[in-house]
């Protein structure tokens, strides 16, 4: 008889131990997906410094891929899908390092273009003055 | 007891364990060569930029970022993680193209460097142009300057040649040619002997001096009424001027005056005065 509620205790205590760990694992399951923060604001932060280098105006397509991949990864952290939300978001901001990269290459360019003119016009003036002679 | 007998060695369950264990470590095996599809696109774009010695040098450190994103990239996944292997993809190849963009921005900023060079060289090469022009300028408005002094003073000194041939005399009306009455005979207008080797210098000076205009005076002595001798004296003035237009002078280079025996340059008490007052004066008028 004692040695049947000594059998029975145990069991019991087995069982909850499976029920406390069964809770354990479910709630970790619950909490574990956070929101990828780092992922996001690094890539608000690179759209904001690529809207600001005017990456509207010279590379408009990245940085309308880079806004649209941001709100991809907002609806993917509405949905708990974090892990797609994260890379989503990893996405969003090389595609905006991108357009600023581009954005700049483009400046530059721009800058040697009017220089090259500039000193083509000089080189004019002086073939002009030199025929004149 | 039902547990526990779930764990006693069941026959066969070995060998079957290590069957299945042997055949999923070959299937793997035989899946882990391949990297995902895409990574080699990646992978050819990023060894185009390194084989560009303009990138590798201006784009060191985002190449070398690039090539750790690629190799990550071409590590081989499940078929089930197909997600990861686009993701994976998606920021090698952005990656690649950052590189490019930042490689291509230091090189133009360098380029412009080399720009900035050249249009300073331009403009020191138009500032020489310039100064040597003005240079050159000076100095030929100095010698035609002194070209133009010597011309002045060749022509002034043929001038004076061709006055001493005239014989003819400076004064403040003009050079003054007298022809004396030997041209004329006593009473008469017409100009004797055809021609006239002082009419004839007269002609060549007119020449060579276009823009000079010409006074013709005829004088004459105090015999004979006054009416007479002003028109004696204009018709010999006027046949002085006939000879000269004869001789291709324009007439309205010429004008003709008679004076009579109001102007004359000697006493009409003696003979050889009076011959003096016959006379008519050719005065050519300085220039303006």
């Amino acid at each position: 008889m004692n040695n049947y509620m000594i059998r029975r205790a145990a069991e019991r205590i087995g069982l909850f131990t499976t029920l406390f760990f069964a809770t354990v694992i479910l709630v970790a399951c619950a909490s574990a997906p956070l929101p990828p923060t780092e992922s996001l604001n690094a890539a608000r932060d690179a759209i904001a410094q690529a809207e600001q280098a005017e990456a509207r105006r010279y590379a408009g397509a990245e940085l309308e891929e880079a806004n649209r991949h941001l709100a991809a990864a907002d609806q993917a952290v509405e949905e708990e899908r974090m892990t797609e939300a994260d890379r989503l978001a990893q996405q969003a901001r090389v595609t905006a390092e991108l357009a600023m990269a581009r954005t700049e290459a483009a400046k530059a360019a721009a800058i040697n273009r009017e220089m090259g003119r500039g000193a083509e016009a000089l080189d004019e003036e002086m073939q002009r003055q030199g025929d004149q002679q | 007891m039902t547990i526990l007998s779930f764990f006693k060695p069941v026959p066969g369950l070995k060998t079957g364990a290590v069957v299945v264990l042997s055949s999923v470590l070959l299937t793997a095996c035989a899946m882990s060569p391949t990297s995902p599809d895409g990574s080699e696109d990646v992978r050819a774009k990023l060894t185009e930029l390194q084989q560009n010695p303009d990138m590798a040098t201006h784009a060191r450190i985002e190449l070398r970022d690039a090539e750790a994103a690629v190799k990550l990239a071409e590590q081989p996944l499940d078929d089930d993680e197909a997600a990861l292997a686009d993701y994976r993809i998606y920021m090698a190849d952005r990656m690649v193209e950052i590189a490019r963009a930042k490689g291509q921005t230091r090189l133009l900023e360098a380029e412009r460097e080399l720009l900035g060079e050249q249009r300073d060289a331009a403009r020191l090469a138009a500032r020489t142009l310039e100064a040597d022009r003005a240079h050159a300028e000076a100095e030929s408005a100095r010698s035609s300057q002194a070209d133009a002094a010597a011309q002045a003073s060749r022509e002034a000194e043929e001038l004076q040649r061709q006055i001493d041939t005239l014989e003819a005399e400076a004064t403040e009306r003009g050079l003054v040619l007298t022809l004396g009455d030997v041209l004329f005979a006593t009473g008469s207008a017409e100009i004797q002997g055809g021609t006239n080797q002082n009419l004839e210098k007269l002609v060549n000076f007119l020449n060579q001096y276009p823009d000079r205009n010409v006074l013709i005076e005829g004088h004459t002595d105090n015999v004979g009424s006054a009416a007479f001798n002003q028109n004696l004296s204009r018709q010999r003035a006027e046949s002085v001027r006939r000879f000269l237009t004869g001789r291709g002078i324009e007439s309205q280079r010429l004008s003709v005056y008679g004076y009579g025996f109001e102007r004359p340059i000697a006493s009409n008490d003696s003979a050889t005065g009076r011959q003096q007052n016959r006379r008519v004066e050719v005065i050519i008028e300085n220039r303006e």
